[in-house]
């Protein structure tokens, strides 16, 4: 893959829609083009088309949805759960650099809802504790409602 | 008889170790380019973290973090990453004997050190050298997992945060090429931040204006991290790769090895036999002669 056509600012009159891309430290785990994107940001959702002004972001836990370019598969929808991380908007692309990205089809509902209960059961004392029980919750949160939607 | 009969025993253990060591070479070939792939794999990420870092950068943003802060060092923490098998040349003994060299140099110091180690011949090889392990690990083969490797990397960084070790040492076999392997001690904390690199750096130059959500120090925040366990993980897969291609090596040149011995023993077998079998006949011609008078 080159970097040259992710990191070109200047948009390609003849290409249409986005080039989405989401890369974890162990592989770059899709590459494809897409209408729009829709983001899980820190706090909140964000919708991404063509031409969206360039920004860098910080992730939440979610779920990424990819719309696929018309010229590909008119209309498909790509779920991906991501686990934190950044996203960097171009004019044409959009790179997802996460830790952890899981295509939402592929999460074990019933082992999400588990690991949700057991999370939110945890008691946490001192404000440390508290915060990461509160991150660790809203992750499996997420992570339980990608699942449910995937089915 | 007895000569000839014990060196062909001998040929044909040698040619069972070649069988050995020829299989050992072709498991090690499909490994490494397994583990190579994984390592390149995951360039992506690091080059990607790297590039939106070079962003922050120029936005103005100053980058100040804790964990790029160079602080008096008195309690350091080393990492030693070896491998659990041995056969692979000099890939553990390297690694050992550089780790022992920066184990020297913070004892010479009066720094103490808080010594980890991966892989069952560097826990042997240091704890024969009676050094005190804080912790070990036999997990690592050839396919690091990056969240164990994130688990490892988070103590690290808790310890970091907490004060109680203000830096952290790798040792480990760097690959550059197939050819060249080399133990190098790689300082992950406190942080550099990364140099920019040719493509990468065309592409800063000629990148838009980003903005940022929430905002850059906010981003930094949580890139520094990020970027801390790649280049831990980075320091994962190259041992894994540089084990590989060690091995590799090591069994090339046993197999080798191997072929020469048996072209050696054959040609002694050989002779050995001829000798026997002219020993023989004379035996016989002497006994015809004796029977003639």
């Amino acid at each position: 893959m080159s970097d040259s056509k992710t990191t070109g600012s200047q948009p390609d009159g003849s290409a249409t829609g986005l080039r989405c891309i989401i890369v974890t430290p162990e592989s770059t785990v899709l590459d494809v083009r897409a209408q729009f994107v829709a983001l899980p940001l820190f706090d909140g959702q964000r919708g991404v088309g063509r031409g969206h002004a360039p920004f860098i972001g910080r992730l939440g836990s979610g779920e990424v949805r990819i719309i696929g370019d018309q010229a590909a598969a008119e209309g498909t929808v790509i779920r991906t759960f991501v686990e934190g991380g950044f996203v960097e908007v171009g004019h044409d692309s959009v790179t997802i650099i996460t830790q952890r990205a899981i295509p939402s089809n592929k999460i074990d509902a019933e082992q999400a809802r588990l690991d949700f209960e057991k999370v939110h059961a945890a008691v946490a004392t001192g404000d440390e504790a508290i915060a990461a029980k509160m991150q660790a919750e809203e992750t499996a949160r997420a992570k339980l409602r990608a699942a449910q939607n995937a089915q | 008889m007895a000569k000839a009969r014990a060196l062909d025993r001998r040929r044909r253990s040698v040619k069972n170790i070649r069988k050995i060591t020829r299989t050992m070479e072709l498991i090690a070939t499909a490994r490494f380019k397994k583990a190579m792939d994984r390592s390149v794999a995951a360039r992506d990420y690091t080059s990607r973290l790297t590039k939106i870092l070079h962003n922050i950068a120029r936005s103005g943003a100053g980058i100040v973090h804790p964990l790029l802060d160079v602080r008096p060092t008195k309690r350091a923490a080393v990492l030693v990453l070896t491998g659990n098998r041995g056969l692979c040349g000099g890939y553990n003994s390297n690694t050992i004997r550089q780790s022992m060299g920066v184990l020297g140099q913070w004892r010479s110091e009066g720094v103490s050190s808080h010594v980890a180690v991966s892989g069952k011949r560097g826990i042997s090889a240091l704890k024969f050298r009676g050094i005190n392990m804080a912790e070990h690990y036999t997990t690592f083969d050839d396919k690091p997992d990056f969240e164990a490797v994130q688990q490892i990397g988070a103590g690290y960084l808790a310890a970091y945060a907490a004060g109680e070790i203000d830096r952290l040492d790798v040792v480990y076999t760097q690959f550059h090429s197939i050819a060249r392997q080399s133990a190098e001690t790689e300082t992950l904390l406190p942080l550099k931040p990364p140099e920019p690199v040719g493509e990468l750096a065309q592409a800063t130059r000629a990148s838009q204006e980003y903005e940022f959500f929430p905002f850059a120090e906010s981003i930094l925040e949580e890139i520094l991290p990020a970027s801390f366990l790649s280049r831990l993980f980075k320091c994962f897969l190259d041992a894994a790769v540089s084990e590989q291609v060690a091995r590799m090596v090591a069994m090339k040149a046993a197999t080798e090895n191997a072929g020469g011995l048996i072209k050696d023993l054959s040609r002694r077998y050989n002779r050995a036999r001829q000798s026997q079998i002219t020993g023989e006949i004379m035996e016989i011609l002497g006994g015809v002669e004796a029977l003639k008078s």
